[in-house]
C-alpha cells in the first residue's frame, strides 16, 4: 500500500542512529502514537477499500483493467494533466501573491489592525469553496455578472462579444485562488514573524542591499515553510471538486470530477475505476511528497 | 535534520503497517452477508402491511427533495395517513449515492440505511446485479407500464425534457431543438448537470439526437453529440450547471430540465424572473424514475406500505400535482380519476403523446456511447 | 538613529550615517507597495462577495430588498444547525490540537526521520475522496451504535479533514522559533517537561496555532459530505438543502454565514491573543 512504499523512500544512505538515551525515545514516541493510531483507524483503514476496490470490475470480479485504463484512456490521461496543471499553477501563483500579501501586512509597514483583518478574513475565505464560490464568480464575471453588466452600462464595452469566457481552466484557476491566497497568508504570516529584525539590520550593517537580504538570509530561512505551504496549496487544489463542478462541470475534465462521476453519478457506475482514479491521485501525491521531502532536506540543511 | 532523516522507517512503523495490511486483508475477505432471513412475500394484504408498519413506526427515505415531483406533499400525506415517522436522508443524493447507501449499511441497519429508493431506470441493472433490492408487487401492479417482471423495481413517474426559458432575458421562446442553434441564444443555453455525472444531461444529448434522427433511437446518440458540438462551436452552450441559482441570477436563461422541475421552478420564482416551460416539438424523451425496496431495509413493512401508497391513485395524483406524469397515467385517465384542474396545469397533452420511452438496455447503450464520446466530439479533445 | 553627532566622515562612518535615511526611504517604498498589494487583494476578495450580496438583494422583482435575509433568518433550523456546527468545530479544534501539537513538536525536536510519515498522513486527506472515507467509516464502525448515536465518526472525519492545515500551521510556527535552543535553555534552567511545553514553547506558537484554529473552524462550519452521509444536522447540509429548494435565500445565507464565521474567528483571535503585552519571546518583530 502507499504507506509501505513510503518506508523505502528517502533512504539512500546507511542508517545512522542519532545519539539518544532510551528514556527520551520513549517520551517522544508516546507523543506521536496517538497521532498515528488516529491516522490508522480513521484514515488508512477506512481508505483501504480504495486500494482493494481499484481491482474490482463492475461485475465484482478481479481485474487490472482499471489501473491500465489510467494510462491508456485519453479522457483519464487528460484529466490527470488538467488536474496537475491547475494544481501547480494555483500553487505557484497562490504562493507568490499570498506571500506578497502576507509580507505586506506583517512586514510592509501597514497598520496592525489590517493584519488581524486579513488573517481573520483568510480564515473564512480559505474555506469558501464549492457552489457558493462558483456562484460568486459567475455572478461577478459571468455573462450576466455584476462586472460584465457594469462594463456594458458604464464603459459601453461588451467583454463577451470578443469571445472572452471565464469557463475554462484559466477562469477556474482564478476561482481557485480565492482559497489559495488566504491559505498562504495564514501559514506564512507567523513564519514571517520569525524573521528577526536583527538579521535585517546585521545584513545592512555589513553593506548588504535588500536583494542580498532576501537572497541570502530571508528566503533560505523561509524556504522550508514556503515549500511546505506550496505542497499544501498543491494538495488543496488537486483534491478540489465541488467548485470545479458547479463552475464548468461539463467542460473541465479533472480527476476529482471523474471520480465523482463514477462513484456518485447518475449515469456511470464503475466504482472500481473511481477507486483506481483515487489511487492514482494518492500515488501522485506520494511522488510530489518525495520531491518535496528532498527539497525540504536541502533547504533545511543549513539551519541545523 | 541531516542523515538521520534518511533512515528507513523504524520497526514500530513497520508493525503498524503490517497491522494495517492485515486489517485490510480481513476487510477484503468480508463477503457481503446473505439477504435478510424471513423475506416477506411478493404480495401482501393492506391490513398486514399497516399492522406491521405501525409496529415499526418509521420509514427511512433517501434522495427525495420536497420540491421534486411534489415529494414534500407525498411524504407529509403518508405521515399523517398512516401515523408514521419518516426519516429523510440526503435529499440531494444521486442514484449511485442511494445504492451506495444501501450497500454501505448492509450490516448496520441504523438510521443511515434507506428503506426505499427512487433511482434512474438506468441504475436498476446495477442494483439488481448487486442484489440490493427486495421484490414486491403492489396491488396496482398490473397497470404499471414499466417494471421488472419479478417485482424488483417499477417506474413511478416520468417527465419529459423541456426548455426552461427565463423572460425577459430570452425574447423569442424556442420551440424545438434546432431553434437553440440560433445566434440570438449565444452564451445562454445550459444543461442541468455534467454529461458524465447527470442522467438529465445525458438525456438532453439523447433528446436532441432523437429530434435530428427523426425518432431513430440507434442513430440518436451520435446525432445528439453532433448537435451539441454545433452548439458549443457556435458559443451558444455554456458549461454552467443550470440550477435554480444560476437560472434566477440570469446566467443560464435557457436551461434544459425535466418539465416538472422547470414548472416547479416557475412556481417557486413567482415571476422573479418569469419562467416559461416549453416541451420541444420533436425529440421528446421521457425520463422515468424507478422505485424499489432495499433488500436490507430496517423497516420492511413500512417500505412496502409506502409503495402501496405511492403507487395508488391517491399517490399518483400527488405526483401529477407536482407536474410529473404518474406512470399509471393512462390507466387512471381512462377510468376518469384524474382531476381536470390538474390536467389543465400541465403543458398541452399532445407533446407528451410523442414521448419516447427507452428500455433499460437502450438507455445503457445510449448512455455509454454519449459519455464515452462527449469530450471527443463536442469539446474536440483527443 | 537619525540624531547622530557630526563626525569626520570616514567611509564606514558615512555608511553608518547614510543607513538610517536609506532604511527610512525603503520603509516608505514598501509602504506604497504594501498598500497596492493590499488593494489588489481586497478588490479580488470582495468583488465576488459583493456580487453575491447584490444578487441576494434581488429577491423582490424590480427593487432591492432584504426579503431573502428575512426568509433565511425566519428558519429556526438555521440557528440550530449553525450552533451545532460551532460546537463541533470547537471539539474538533481541541482534539486536533491535542493530536498535532505533540506530534509536530516531537518530530521537530527528536524524531526528524518520522517527518516523511507524518507529512504523508497530513497530505492524504486531500486525495482520499470524502465520500470514500465516510463509507469506509460506516462499513467499519457503523455496527457499533455508540459510534452512530454520538457524533464520534463525524468529529473524526472533521479531524481528518483539518489535519493538513493544522499540522502545516504548527510546523511553520515551530520553524519560526528556535525550538531546540528554547528547549535546551529551559531544561538547563531546570524546567520540567510540562513547564517547557506549556510555558515556554506554546506561548511562542500562539500565532501559528491560531492560524490552524481559524482554518479548522472554517472547515468544520462549511463541511458537507460527512455531516450529510452520517446524517447529522450540521450547517453544511442545511445550506445545501436551502440551496436546492430556494432562490435568493441561499445567497443571502452565504453572505450571512461568511460574516458570522468571520466574526467567530475574530472572537477566537481575541481570545487567543490573551492578555495584552504578552508578546512572543522568540521570533518577535
Amino acid at each position: 500500500m502507499s504507506r509501505e512504499s513510503d518506508i523505502r523512500l528517502g533512504t539512500g544512505e546507511a542508517p545512522v542512529a542519532p545519539p539518544q538515551t532510551p528514556k527520551k525515545i520513549n517520551w517522544a514516541w508516546l507523543g506521536v502514537i496517538p497521532f498515528f493510531l488516529f491516522a490508522i483507524f480513521f484514515l488508512f483503514l477506512p481508505s483501504a477499500t480504495i486500494f482493494i476496490r481499484s481491482f474490482e470490475a463492475p461485475d465484482g470480479s478481479f481485474t487490472f483493467e482499471n489501473i491500465i485504463s489510467l494510462f491508456t484512456k485519453a479522457d483519464i490521461v487528460n484529466a490527470y494533466q488538467a488536474s496537475l496543471s491547475i494544481s501547480v499553477i494555483t500553487a505557484l501563483a497562490g504562493a507568490i501573491f499570498g506571500f506578497l500579501l502576507a509580507y505586506a501586512v506583517v512586514l510592509g509597514g501597514l497598520p496592525a489592525g489590517i493584519r488581524t483583518f486579513l488573517t481573520t478574513f483568510s480564515g473564512v475565505a480559505s474555506n469558501f469553496a464549492g457552489v457558493p464560490l462558483a456562484f460568486a464568480f459567475i455572478a461577478t464575471m459571468g455573462n450576466a455578472g455584476l462586472v460584465t453588466r457594469w462594463m456594458e452600462t458604464v464603459l459601453g464595452f461588451d467583454i463577451h462579444a470578443t469571445g472572452f469566457t471565464i469557463y475554462n481552466i484559466w477562469g477556474l484557476s482564478i476561482v481557485y485562488m480565492y482559497f489559495q491566497f488566504p491559505l498562504m497568508v495564514l501559514i506564512m504570516a507567523p513564519a514571517l514573524d520569525g524573521l528577526r529584525r536583527e538579521w535585517r539590520e546585521a545584513c545592512e550593517n555589513l553593506g548588504g542591499s535588500t536583494a542580498h537580504y532576501w537572497r541570502y538570509v530571508a528566503f533560505p530561512i523561509l524556504m522550508p515553510t514556503l515549500l511546505g505551504t506550496m505542497i499544501l496549496l498543491f494538495g488543496n487544489a488537486f483534491g478540489a471538486y465541488a467548485t470545479a463542478y458547479a463552475f464548468a462541470g461539463s467542460f473541465i475534465n479533472l480527476v476529482t470530477i471523474l471520480i465523482g462521476a463514477q462513484i456518485q453519478g447518475d449515469v456511470l457506475f464503475n466504482p472500481g475505476l473511481g477507486n483506481a482514479l483515487a489511487l492514482g491521485m494518492i500515488v501522485i501525491m506520494l511522488i510530489s511528497m518525495i520531491g518535496y521531502a528532498y527539497m525540504q532536506r536541502r533547504a533545511a540543511r543549513w539551519t541545523r | 535534520m541531516t542523515t538521520s532523516e534518511k533512515r528507513p522507517m523504524s520497526r514500530r512503523d513497520f508493525l503498524k503497517l503490517s497491522m494495517a495490511a492485515g486489517f485490510s486483508a480481513w476487510l477484503a475477505s468480508c463477503a457481503p452477508k446473505a439477504a435478510e432471513t424471513g423475506e416477506l412475500p411478493v404480495t401482501m394484504s393492506m391490513d398486514d402491511l399497516v399492522a406491521g408498519a405501525t409496529k415499526e413506526g418509521e420509514l427511512t427515505t433517501i434522495a427525495l427533495p420536497h420540491d421534486w415531483a411534489n415529494y414534500g406533499e407525498i411524504i407529509e400525506t403518508f405521515k399523517s395517513k398512516y401515523n408514521m415517522k419518516v426519516n429523510e436522508l440526503d435529499p440531494n443524493a444521486g442514484s449511485a449515492d442511494e445504492l451506495a447507501a444501501i450497500e454501505a449499511n448492509k450490516e448496520s441497519r441504523g438510521p443511515q440505511a434507506p428503506d426505499v429508493v427512487d433511482i434512474g431506470v438506468g441504475h436498476t441493472a446495477n442494483a439488481m446485479t448487486k442484489g440490493l433490492l427486495g421484490a414486491y408487487k403492489v396491488s396496482t401492479w398490473d397497470s404499471i407500464e414499466m417494471k421488472d417482471p419479478d417485482g424488483y423495481w417499477w417506474a413511478e413517474y416520468y417527465g419529459v425534457l423541456a426548455f426552461e426559458v427565463s423572460k425577459p432575458a430570452i425574447e423569442n421562446t424556442p420551440q424545438d431543438w434546432e431553434d437553440l442553434l440560433k445566434p440570438e441564444y449565444k452564451g445562454k443555453v445550459a444543461m442541468a448537470g455534467a454529461v458524465d455525472k447527470s442522467n438529465e444531461a445525458v438525456q438532453t444529448v439523447m433528446a436532441a439526437g432523437l429530434s435530428r434522427s427523426g425518432g431513430d433511437i440507434e442513430k440518436a446518440p451520435e446525432m445528439g453529440l453532433q448537435f451539441w458540438k454545433e452548439m458549443n462551436d457556435a458559443g451558444n452552450f455554456i458549461p454552467v450547471i443550470a440550477d435554480i441559482g444560476p437560472i434566477s441570477q440570469g446566467e443560464t436563461p435557457l436551461a434544459i430540465q425535466w418539465d416538472y422541475l422547470g414548472l416547479a421552478n416557475r412556481d417557486k420564482l413567482a415571476g422573479n424572473p418569469e419562467i416559461e416551460v416549453v416541451v420541444p416539438k420533436t425529440g421528446v424523451i421521457a425520463g422515468p424514475y424507478a422505485g424499489g425496496i432495499s433488500a436490507y431495509a430496517p423497516h420492511p413493512y413500512a417500505a412496502r406500505l409506502w409503495w402501496e401508497f405511492v403507487m395508488s391513485d391517491e399517490g399518483q395524483n400527488l405526483y401529477l400535482k407536482g407536474y410529473a406524469h404518474p406512470i399509471r397515467f393512462n390507466d387512471m385517465a381512462s377510468r376518469g380519476v384524474v382531476p381536470q384542474e390538474m390536467l389543465d396545469r400541465l403543458p398541452p397533452a399532445e407533446n407528451y403523446a410523442k414521448a419516447t420511452f427507452l428500455t433499460v438496455e437502450q438507455l445503457q447503450v445510449a448512455n455509454k456511447y454519449i459519455v464515452e464520446n462527449w469530450r471527443k466530439v463536442v469539446l474536440g479533445e483527443g | 538613529m537619525r540624531d547622530r553627532p557630526p563626525i569626520a566622515p570616514t567611509a564606514t562612518v558615512k555608511a553608518i550615517v547614510e543607513t538610517p535615511v536609506k532604511t527610512w526611504k525603503r520603509v516608505r517604498k514598501f509602504n506604497l507597495w504594501s498598500w497596492i498589494i493590499l488593494g489588489i487583494g481586497l478588490i479580488y476578495f470582495f468583488l465576488p462577495l459583493l456580487a453575491t450580496f447584490e444578487f441576494s438583494l434581488r429577491a423582490i422583482k424590480g427593487r432591492y430588498s432584504l426579503e431573502a435575509y428575512r426568509i433565511a433568518f425566519s428558519d429556526p433550523a438555521f440557528f440550530r444547525s449553525f450552533g451545532l456546527s460551532m460546537l463541533w468545530a470547537i471539539l474538533t479544534i481541541i482534539i486536533t490540537l491535542l493530536l498535532v501539537l505533540p506530534t509536530a513538536y516531537w518530530v521537530h525536536l527528536r524524531l526528524p526521520r518520522l517527518r516523511p510519515a507524518v507529512e504523508f498522513v497530513t497530505l492524504m486527506p486531500f486525495v482520499v475522496p470524502a465520500v470514500v472515507l465516510v463509507f469506509g467509516f460506516i462499513r467499519m464502525y457503523g455496527r457499533y451504535t455508540f459510534m452512530v448515536s454520538i457524533p464520534i465518526l463525524l468529529i473524526a472525519g472533521y479531524i481528518v479533514l483539518s489535519l493538513p492545515y493544522m499540522f502545516r500551521a504548527v510546523d511553520a510556527g515551530l520553524r519560526a522559533i528556535d525550538v531546540r535552543t528554547l528547549t535546551e535553555a529551559a531544561q538547563s534552567l531546570g524546567a520540567s517537561w510540562p513547564t517547557i511545553i506549556f510555558r515556554v514553547i506554546f506561548p511562542n506558537l500562539r500565532v501559528a496555532i491560531l492560524s490552524g484554529v481559524f482554518l479548522t473552524f472554517a472547515i468544520v462550519m462549511g463541511e458537507f459530505t460527512f455531516a450529510n452521509l452520517l446524517v447529522w444536522p450540521a450547517f453544511g447540509p442545511y445550506m445545501e438543502l436551502l440551496g436546492a429548494k430556494e432562490a435568493y435565500a441561499p445567497q443571502a445565507l452565504a453572505v450571512v454565514s461568511f460574516l458570522l464565521t468571520w466574526g467567530s474567528i475574530g472572537l477566537l483571535a481575541r481570545i487567543g491573543r490573551g492578555a495584552p503585552g504578552q508578546g512572543q519571546i522568540a521570533g518577535a518583530r
